[in-house]
């Protein structure tokens, strides 16, 4: 029978090894029971055992005795295989099997808690009214909606009862820790669940949290961590003196070298080294590894952040208001700073010191160049760079989340968000090239300086990228379609009827139509729960592609355009062209990388031919370059699948 | 147009871009290494040349060029 009271004997044998109770009549315990897995424990409430039999691998793969030792453990249920060793006080706790704890002060349940659920995270705007309440199943399109959405009274409403719900669930005076966790040589912590599989290794303090985790995607929380009112998703690791206040850290999250974050929300991918992030909204891949970069008051995604890299929302009358958005493949250059508010156009990259307030959402793959108390913007110009594109391969590369991804990630470089961007980028650039006299250096724009020079070349690096995609949802119709009239047939049946404009929630990139429908849905409580949100979002992002098909119909339609073979082969053409040049235009940005500039320094003892030798033995050459080699393949690839799509169009194979 | 007169008007867009009197560029100078132009004065500079002989250039190819001598060429083939 199990569980079941001590006997006489097996009591008695436990006080001859030390162990304590408040009333012996209280614990509990499972066959097969040996009092030798006990020295020195105390018991006090009803505490329950599992059979302790057998060892658990310590250092070294040194076996480690199953069983309590110099612990207390109060109002416990313990599971089958676990070690508890050196823990002075384990409170209110269901303990799951196989489970290590040693070394540990306090590990407690102190009344009711929702540990971290609900707990209220200010990011994005510093002085409030963006408030998320965090909860364990929160990812980044949710959030992003709950932050940005305010104007919707009715869908916050909805969205805030689900979570309220949500949190209610949550709530109990008793912690989990789930089965196989290990928590070893850890300070205090209080109001902790934790998830199978988890480590908790050499941390400080943990108050108010859930450490989430599973077998197939493990958590680590390390050593000199402190947290308090936090959650940590699965597959994520903050270890090294990380320090965390109202924080959220999403799945496959890397942490630590002393970080600290406070008032901020992290979602999968992310990374934090050394630095310091205030009420930032980090969306999925925000990455920030070095020493003196703040990030506050701001909300990034697929980000790469310079050392030294600042913003300052604290220009402010009213209180820290000011509020700043990087969008999607954004980077910062060393000791770079923004003030807020701004807007950085998607995969732009900012240098220098910008005093002013400037808005390039309409201008994505931009530098932006703090110069002197202007800002001076070279729209498209990030467009054909090597970081750009390697980038943009990497990410989907460095997906850490092994199961139940939450946040889902859309990670194409070009999609219909992005080209709608372009095509009023084009639009405006355009009007602003006729409308400015020759002589101006410089136009205005949304705060912004940009040479007068760069409007008319901005707009032909735009056209490349345009033509591009558009032969790449061509391509993409032709494929799924089975052949070029099929496809032509499909596309011209298709009209975007309600799905609007295209909006990125963070990671998820969708038609606006969509997003408010389930916006809608929320707010009459028609989609009642977290995990119809979820669900809900998921058939979105799988839409993608049948989505952008859709806006593709729609460009082509708004450009008077009717898919016939003349048209195809016409995209085609472009797309093959605009593609080579593309590759040819990142190949001209790397052979930077081999100049005699990039030079200084190699050979240092030697003469030319010694610099020359070493750079090569240490660099290589262009022409051997793995990325130059890539970037000629893909070429060749295009040259030739465009000659099998234009015989395709103009020979078609007959159909019945 | 003959060549000294796209060797002149080639300096006139060069020196407006990078802020150089004209008559100090030779004609071999690089527009990196001799000139000081950066990655986005050199963009700026494509712009000048199609305002200066008003042409649309080859994107890829004009970010190839890197010298006077060879820009004036580059510049010929569009006249």
């Amino acid at each position: 029978m199990c569980p079941r009271n001590l006997t006489d004997v097996e009591r008695q044998s436990l006080e001859s090894r030390g162990c304590t109770a408040q009333d012996w009549r209280q614990v509990f315990v499972c066959d097969p029971f040996r009092p030798e897995q006990f020295a020195r424990a105390g018991f006090s409430g009803r505490v329950t055992l599992g059979s302790l039999e057998g060892t658990v691998p310590g250092p070294g793969g040194m076996p480690l005795a199953c069983g309590v030792y110099d612990s207390n453990l109060h109002e416990c249920a313990v599971g089958n295989g676990v070690r508890i060793a050196g823990a002075r006080r384990v409170a209110n706790y269901d303990i799951g099997d196989r489970v290590v704890i040693e070394d540990v002060g306090t590990l407690a349940v102190e009344g009711e808690t929702a540990f971290g659920n609900g707990a209220e995270v200010d990011a994005l705007n510093e002085g409030g009214g963006r408030t998320l309440t965090m909860f364990d199943r929160m990812s980044a399109p949710f959030a992003y909606m709950l932050s940005i959405y305010r104007h919707d009274a009715k869908l916050i409403a909805g969205m805030q009862e689900m979570i309220r719900k949500h949190v209610e669930s949550r709530k109990s005076a008793r912690g989990r820790i789930g089965e196989d966790s290990r928590i070893e040589r850890c300070g205090s912590l209080v109001n902790i669940a934790c998830g199978p599989n988890a480590t908790i290794s050499g941390a400080l303090e943990l108050r108010e949290g859930t450490i989430a985790s599973s077998a197939a995607d493990p958590s680590m929380v390390g050593a000199g961590v402190i947290a308090r009112n936090f959650i940590i998703l699965s597959g994520s690791r903050v270890e090294d003196g990380v320090i965390l206040a109202h924080a959220f850290i999403g799945q496959g999250v890397r942490m630590g070298k002393q970080y600290s974050a406070e008032n901020s929300v992290f979602f999968a991918n992310c990374e934090g080294y050394h630095g310091e992030a205030c009420s930032i909204y980090a969306g999925p891949y925000t990455v920030t590894h070095h020493k003196s970069t703040l990030l506050i008051a701001g909300m990034f995604s697929f980000y790469n952040a310079g050392s030294g890299t600042n913003q300052s929302n604290h220009m402010y009358k009213l209180g820290p208001l000011h509020q700043g958005m990087v969008l999607r493949g954004a980077k910062t250059g060393s000791f770079s700073y923004m003030l807020w508010s701004s807007v950085v156009g998607p995969f732009s990259v900012v240098i220098g010191k910008n005093m002013a307030n400037f808005d390039t959402e309409n201008l994505p793959f931009s530098y932006i160049d703090g110069d002197g108390h202007k800002t001076v913007v070279t729209p498209a110009m990030n467009l054909f760079t090597v970081g750009t594109k390697r980038d943009s391969a990497k990410w989907p590369a460095r997906d850490r989340r092994k199961a139940d991804k939450l946040d889902p990630i859309n990670f194409d470089l070009f999609s219909p968000y992005i080209m709608e961007r372009v095509l009023k980028g084009m639009a405006e650039l355009r009007d602003l090239y006729e409308k400015t006299p020759k002589e101006r250096e410089y136009v205005f724009y949304n705060g912004a300086h940009i040479a007068r020079l760069d409007l008319r070349t901005a707009v032909k690096y735009y056209e490349i990228a345009l033509k591009i995609f558009l032969g790449e949802c061509l391509v993409q119709a032709i494929d799924e379609c089975g052949g070029a009239a099929q496809a032509a047939k499909k596309l011209a049946g298709l009209r975007s009827g309600k799905l609007g404009h295209w909006v990125d929630l963070s990671g998820l990139v969708a038609p606006a139509g969509k997003v408010v429908a389930m916006q809608a849905d929320i707010a009459s409580g028609k989609l009642g729960s977290i995990e119809a949100v979820q669900k809900r979002l998921e058939e979105i992002h799988a839409a993608y592609a049948e989505d952008k098909m859709v806006w593709f119909a729609d460009v082509l339609a708004s450009q008077g355009v009717e898919l016939n073979n003349e048209s195809m082969v016409k995209i085609v053409t472009e797309w093959r062209d605009a593609r080579i040049k593309f590759n040819n235009m990142i190949a001209q940005d790397a052979k930077k990388e081999f100049d005699p500039a990039t030079k200084i320094g190699f050979g240092i003892d030697g003469d030319q031919a010694v610099k020359d030798a070493d750079f090569e033995a240490v660099r290589g050459t262009f022409e051997g370059n793995k990325f130059i080699k890539e970037l000629a393949k893909d070429s060749e690839q295009v040259a030739i699948r465009a000659i099998k799509l234009l015989e395709s169009i103009t020979s078609p194979v007959p159909t019945n | 147009m003959n060549e000294s007169e796209i060797v002149s008007r080639v300096k006139k867009a060069a020196g407006f871009v990078l802020k150089i009197d004209p008559e100090q560029i030779s004609d071999d100078a690089n527009f990196v290494f001799d000139l000081g132009a950066d990655s986005k004065q050199s963009v700026q500079l494509v712009g000048a040349l199609e305002e200066e002989f008003g042409v649309s250039l080859d994107e890829d190819k004009a970010l190839a060029v890197q010298d006077i001598d060879s820009c004036v060429k580059f510049v010929a083939q569009y006249l």
